[in-house]
């Protein structure tokens, strides 16, 4: 209990900062409400301090993962919550501010909003350090159920409730499939420790009933990264959002989908297969039909959209395919090059980074049609005409953001493309690696319509009511992810180095799982003793 | 030394974007003349009695968990397209002088970053680093045609960025599968250039198709050979004329010079078989473009497809495997840097004057600018391949080579070294033959283009009277009816490289020889396989070049 | 000693179970299909209306409700929830060794428990739902 506890204190952070911040949203005095973003990146920062010193812990078929995970989380999650404010409740201040209506707690959000993404982030760390179905099961929906919320609340608009009444309602499908392969595998392994299951496949081999488990979890799972075919719900939930939500669910539920993905995969590890280092077949051909179903479609239905919002969330999708690539590949021999757990890893972090500063511009530019009404985002891809002349710094960074996801050398998308080709070579996916090299071709036509309308466009006559985003921090957050896109791109061999050993996978032998099963078979034993009363 | 190289054109496009827009072309202009100084204090530097090994060296690590570097080294061919570069850059400074009017900035800094990554892709001796530069050229060339290019330039910039994007990248997957091999056997990853190359020759031939298959798509784009040229045509004629002078001097050879770098020295063996289906590929571009070139009305077109024609010579002539083919083919890229570069120079002056391209609205142009019909005639003659102008020399390279990499008669002489000048590779006099009409078909519609423009009666565009000598469509500058000293001045240098290349090719082909035997002693020592040769105690090939050690 | 597992139970004994499942299955769906199929069919407007134990139904069913009667209904299920969690912690508590670690790690959870309640109460409050008026 308490060696779970000491790897558990960024969480705790996490919940006693939202449960501050829950409080304090509801204050009638504007400065405590005003209070709340600041104590959330508090926690968040924190949260990231601690949870990247702690011992490392979680899985112990990962055991390097969770420090690096909580790191890249509180990094994103503070550059998310910069892109956030402001996100609720900007009308309802502006009249209570101009003395039109008193403060009514029934009508405000903003302590709610930020509890929501405390609470999320909260669930994505504990993804990160699960090393137990029923864990990561809590972790995983801790990690969801704030963002329907958040995507219902985001703005005032019926499109979001709708948005987040289609969230919830798939989300909740995903969760039910996951679940079910989870039962399963309990059922075909008999435990829900993940570790305890890996010994058992490496001392038993895989049954039928445990495969089933396998293969239904990843599906389910599916929905959390955006993977065909539970993907339908991601263009109209990210452009019924704000952009600023879009933002995050384009990063957090992705990225704690992956991490379950990985402690699952490891449980049977990458020990199958005629070369005895891919994954078990099943679950490979799975992983492989819907990787690869996942980028093309993810990339063909992006060139049809005229909403960045909705360009934006079918390249989300494009990108959990090139993803799911280093998942099949797996560890390797453990070097970056090879190591597609890094690979993925290293990916999560460009990926996020990139991510933001394109959904960051969507936040930032918004059609001002006076004072009565929230503003709207500027989600049309004629918005960003000309912007690099009319807005150099808006410009600049949705030119950045889009080459950068496009891949194109020297950006960081490149760096973080090449471990995916060289641990899927190495794993001898070539099929896949080519599939994954002409979707990034693909993705190139989109991308490209981004830049061209901001980088060679002329402005558009109609967007005269567009302007900057008063907010301040939202606009730091866009500068802050494409500086971080060049700074990362000068320093991508120490994150790599870092990605590297948090790739590490510490699999059994046949003996040691043996062994361990025999041990952990006589402690549950004397568990299962009743308790003298 | 390299890096100065390519920091040069860098600094000076950021001075660019902090100055004043005037300044801009002076800046450029001043920017350019230095990376050339720069890139002939490196031409001294380098000694070419060793020219086929790597100097100039420099290490620098990147990204060590990737293997990844920032090594640059040139040998003499990198060296000589370095030089073309260098070359280029002021006379592409120098072409946009009047015609760029608009966003100098933009352009110039642009037209600089080019340069640098161009510099990049001949310098680099690792293959992430040289893939980097590579892919960074798309995005200056795509923003100046895209910014700076002719009505339909928008499509035509989009189409040339996915074409190239999508093969690269497929060639990408290529090499790192190259890397792959390495790393298994070695047990760690690099990506030096050398070293993969040396891993690369003892895959077998099943593994050495698919990885050929793969560079080729990806350097095929970019030369661009036949089913996949579509690209060019529309990007030349679409592209501001320094653009289109330094996507026919540079870019183009970028294709040709992967192949000869990664295709050539990686997979031999995959090359030796698949030699003729790339020669006939390339046989039906240098046909098919000139039969093109035949029904064009619009000059730059005909010029832009005659550029596919004459690519395909050069791939033909990398294909030969021989020692004459592909120092030809070598001495084509730079042949053909000089000379298309300078035809499209002159049709832009001729555009800036008229507006117009389609030989249907001009004619006898040599009345009224006789300056600018004497270069078009020697241009025009040097890329028909005149003997004694720099066409002739290389293009009878080519063919040449191909005609003598017969392995039949080889073999039906006994070895190769028995019958003079005869060298074993896949091809041979038909091949020869078959390009050869490309030869006839390029004279035909060349003449055909400077017959119809430069002389013959005298037509100039509808309501060009109204604006004469001046044009007020665009710029505010009038240009006088005949060529300004600055546009002399431009083309000069170019001619003489003609005249001089045409004449007295000898120094360059020495540079490049070094380089050259390095790769065709890959494919010589296929030759002296058993199977091939019963005898066996014969000594080297008599034109066997004496071989220098990497 | 590997736990049992479902995979080492042959399947073949749930032969029976998935009979009687079948059988189940197929008896509903052949009930309501016959009805269906040989029921007779009577409509009538008495007979489509909603049933109301007996009386006349009033006005339709579809009201808007007070949102206040959600929140009160989600605090009643946070303090119901509390005490289902608290009856067993404080059945089993008296059992533990006193001064043993394990007493004082039982009592932290609780506390850390009620502490999670005690903040939904004070957003309860401070949102307004105990307003009665």
């Amino acid at each position: 209990m308490s060696e779970k506890l000491a790897i558990l204190w960024p969480e705790i952070i996490l919940f006693l900062g939202t449960c501050v911040v829950m409080i304090l949203g509801l204050s009638p005095r504007i400065e405590a409400r005003k209070a709340c973003a600041a104590v959330a990146a508090i926690a968040i920062v924190l949260a990231g301090i601690v949870g990247s010193l702690a011992p490392s812990g979680g899985s112990a078929l990962l055991p390097e993962l969770m420090n690096y995970s909580k790191g890249l989380i509180a990094i994103i999650g503070l550059l998310l919550l910069l892109l956030a404010t402001g996100t609720v409740d900007r009308a309802e201040e502006r009249a209570i501010a101009a003395g039109q209506r008193t403060f009514d707690p029934l009508r405000a959000t903003r302590g709610e909003f930020y509890a929501f993404f405390l609470f999320s982030l909260t669930g994505l760390m504990l993804c990160a350090s699960a090393d137990d179905l029923i864990w990561l099961f809590l972790a995983l929906e801790l990690t969801s159920l704030p963002t329907y919320v958040m995507v219902a609340i985001s703005t005032r608009g019926t499109r979001s409730q709708e948005a987040g009444v289609k969230y919830f309602f798939l989300g909740a499908l995903g969760a039910a499939i996951f679940l079910y392969g989870f039962a399963l595998l309990y059922g075909g392994t008999g435990t829900t420790n993940l570790t305890e299951m890996h010994a058992y496949f490496a001392a038993n081999g895989l049954n039928p009933i445990a495969t089933a488990g396998l293969v239904i979890s990843i599906v389910g799972i599916g929905f959390k990264i955006a993977a065909v075919p539970m993907h339908f719900y991601t263009a109209d939930v990210y452009q019924g959002a704000a952009a600023s939500v879009s933002a995050f669910l384009a990063f957090v539920p992705k990225t704690a989908g992956f991490l379950a993905i990985l402690a699952i995969v490891a449980a049977p590890g990458w020990a199958y297969g005629t070369s005895g280092e891919s994954l078990p077949p099943e679950l490979r051909v799975t992983l492989w039909v819907i990787a690869a179903l996942t980028m093309t479609v993810g990339n063909t239905l992006a060139l049809m959209q005229t909403s960045i919002k909705r360009i934006l969330a079918y390249s989300s999708i494009a990108h959990t395919g090139y993803m799911l690539v280093g998942v099949i590949a797996g560890p390797g021999d453990g070097s970056f090059t090879q190591n597609g757990v890094a690979a993925v890893l290293f990916y999560l972090l460009t990926y996020g980074v990139l991510n933001l500063g394109a959904f960051a511009i969507v936040a930032c530019l918004e059609h001002d049609r006076g004072d009565t009404t929230e503003p709207d985002e500027a989600d049309h891809i004629d918005d960003l005409k000309g912007l690099c002349r009319t807005k150099p710094v808006m410009g600049w960074v949705i030119v950045i953001s889009s080459l950068g996801l496009l891949g194109l050398p020297p950006l960081l998308g490149f760096f973080g493309k090449v471990p995916l080709f060289t641990s899927g070579i190495a794993a001898g996916e070539i099929a896949l690696v080519l599939v994954l090299a002409i979707n990034s071709a693909i993705a190139a036509f989109y991308y490209l319509r981004l830049v061209n309308a901001a980088l060679l466009s002329d402005p558009d006559p109609k967007g005269e009511t567009l302007r900057e985003t008063p907010l301040p921090l939202r606009r730091v957050a866009a500068v802050v992810a494409t500086g971080g896109v060049i700074v990362l791109t000068i320093a991508a061999g120490g994150l790599m180095t870092a990605a590297e050993q948090a790739g590490t996978y510490a699999p059994m032998t046949h003996d040691e799982a043996e062994r361990y099963l025999e041990a952990a078979g006589r402690a549950s034993q004397a568990a299962e003793l009743p308790e003298a009363p | 030394m390299l890096y100065l190289l390519m920091a040069v054109p860098l600094l000076f496009a950021a001075v660019i974007a902090t100055r004043p827009p005037e300044h801009a072309r002076w800046i450029a202009l001043v920017g350019s003349f230095v990376a050339l100084g720069v890139t002939l204090f490196a031409m001294l530097q380098f000694s070419y009695a060793f020219g086929g090994s790597t100097q100039l060296e420099a290490h620098t690590p990147w990204i060590p968990a990737l293997g990844v570097t920032l090594d640059v080294g040139v040998d003499s061919v990198s060296l000589l397209l370095i030089a073309l570069t260098a070359l280029l850059g002021p006379i592409c400074v120098l072409a946009s002088w009047t015609a760029i009017t608009w966003q100098q900035r933009t352009y110039y800094a642009w037209l600089l970053i080019l340069q640098t990554a161009m510099v990049g892709v001949f310098a680099a001796r690792d293959l992430i680093f040289f893939y980097v530069c590579f892919e960074f050229t798309l995005i200056p060339m795509y923003v100046l045609i895209s910014l700076f290019g002719s009505t339909n330039r928008k499509k035509a910039a989009t189409k040339f960025f996915l074409y190239t994007f999508t093969g690269s990248i497929v060639a990408l997957a290529g090499l790192i599968y190259v890397a792959w091999w390495h790393a298994r056997g070695a047990g760690e990853w690099t990506f030096a250039i050398a070293t993969l190359g040396e891993t690369a020759r003892q895959m077998p031939l099943s593994v050495q198709m698919p990885v050929m298959i793969a560079m080729l798509l990806g350097f095929a784009v970019k030369v661009p050979l036949f089913p996949v040229h579509t690209w060019l045509p529309l990007a030349h004629t679409e592209a501001p004329t320094a653009g289109s002078v330094i996507l026919a001097g540079v870019l183009l050879k970028l294709g040709t010079y992967g192949i000869y770098r990664f295709v050539l020295p990686f997979v031999p063996e995959a090359v030796a078989v698949a030699a003729p289906t790339i020669a006939v590929l390339s046989i039906i571009g240098i046909v098919y473009a000139g039969l093109i070139c035949w029904v064009q009305t619009d000059v730059k077109k005909l010029v832009a497809y005659s550029s596919v024609s004459h690519l395909g010579f050069c791939v033909i002539g990398l294909f030969a495997l021989n020692h004459v083919g592909i120092s030809g083919s070598v001495m084509y890229m730079i042949n053909h840097g000089l000379s298309t570069g300078a035809l499209f120079l002159l049709i832009g002056m001729a555009y800036e004057r008229y507006h117009t391209r389609s030989m249907k609205e001009l004619g006898g142009l040599a009345a009224k600018m006789p300056v600018w019909a004497t270069f078009m005639v020697f241009f025009a003659m040097a890329s028909v391949a005149l003997p004694g102008l720099n066409g002739f020399v290389s293009e009878f390279m080519c063919m040449m080579g191909v005609f003598q990499a017969d392995d039949a008669w080889a073999a039906a002489a006994g070895s190769a070294a028995q019958v003079p000048g005869s060298t074993p590779g896949p091809l041979g006099p038909w091949f020869a033959l078959a390009a050869g009409t490309g030869v006839i078909i390029g004279a035909m519609y060349v003449l055909y283009m400077v017959g119809k423009v430069c002389f013959g009666p005298l037509v100039e565009p509808a309501g060009h009277d109204q604006h004469a000598h001046g044009d007020g469509h665009e710029g505010d500058h009038h240009l006088p009816a005949d060529l300004t000293p600055r546009e002399i001045w431009t083309l000069l240098p170019l001619a003489a490289g003609c005249l001089v290349l045409g004449l007295y090719p000898s120094p360059v082909l020495d540079t490049i020889e070094p380089s050259v035997s390095n790769i065709v002693s890959l494919y010589d020592d296929r030759v002296e396989l058993p199977a091939m040769m019963p005898t066996g105690d014969t000594d080297a090939p008599a034109d066997r070049p004496a071989e220098v050690m990497p | 000693m590997t736990p049992t597992t479902l995979a080492n139970v042959d399947l073949v004994s749930y032969l029976p179970l998935g009979l009687i499942i079948t059988m189940a299955v197929g008896f509903a769906v052949a009930n309501v299909v016959l009805t269906l199929i040989i029921g007779p069919k009577r409509e009538g407007k008495t007979k489509g209306i909603a049933y109301e134990s007996g009386m006349n139904p009033v006005g339709t069913a579809r009201k808007r409700f007070n949102v206040r009667f959600y929140l009160i209904a989600m605090v009643f299920l946070v303090f119901d929830v509390e005490v289902v969690f608290l009856y067993p912690w404080a059945a089993t508590f008296p059992n533990i060794a006193p001064g043993s670690p394990d007493g004082l790690m039982w009592l932290i959870r609780i506390l850390f428990f009620l502490f999670t309640t005690v903040i939904a109460y004070i957003y309860g409050y401070r949102k307004g739902v105990f307003k009665f008026d």
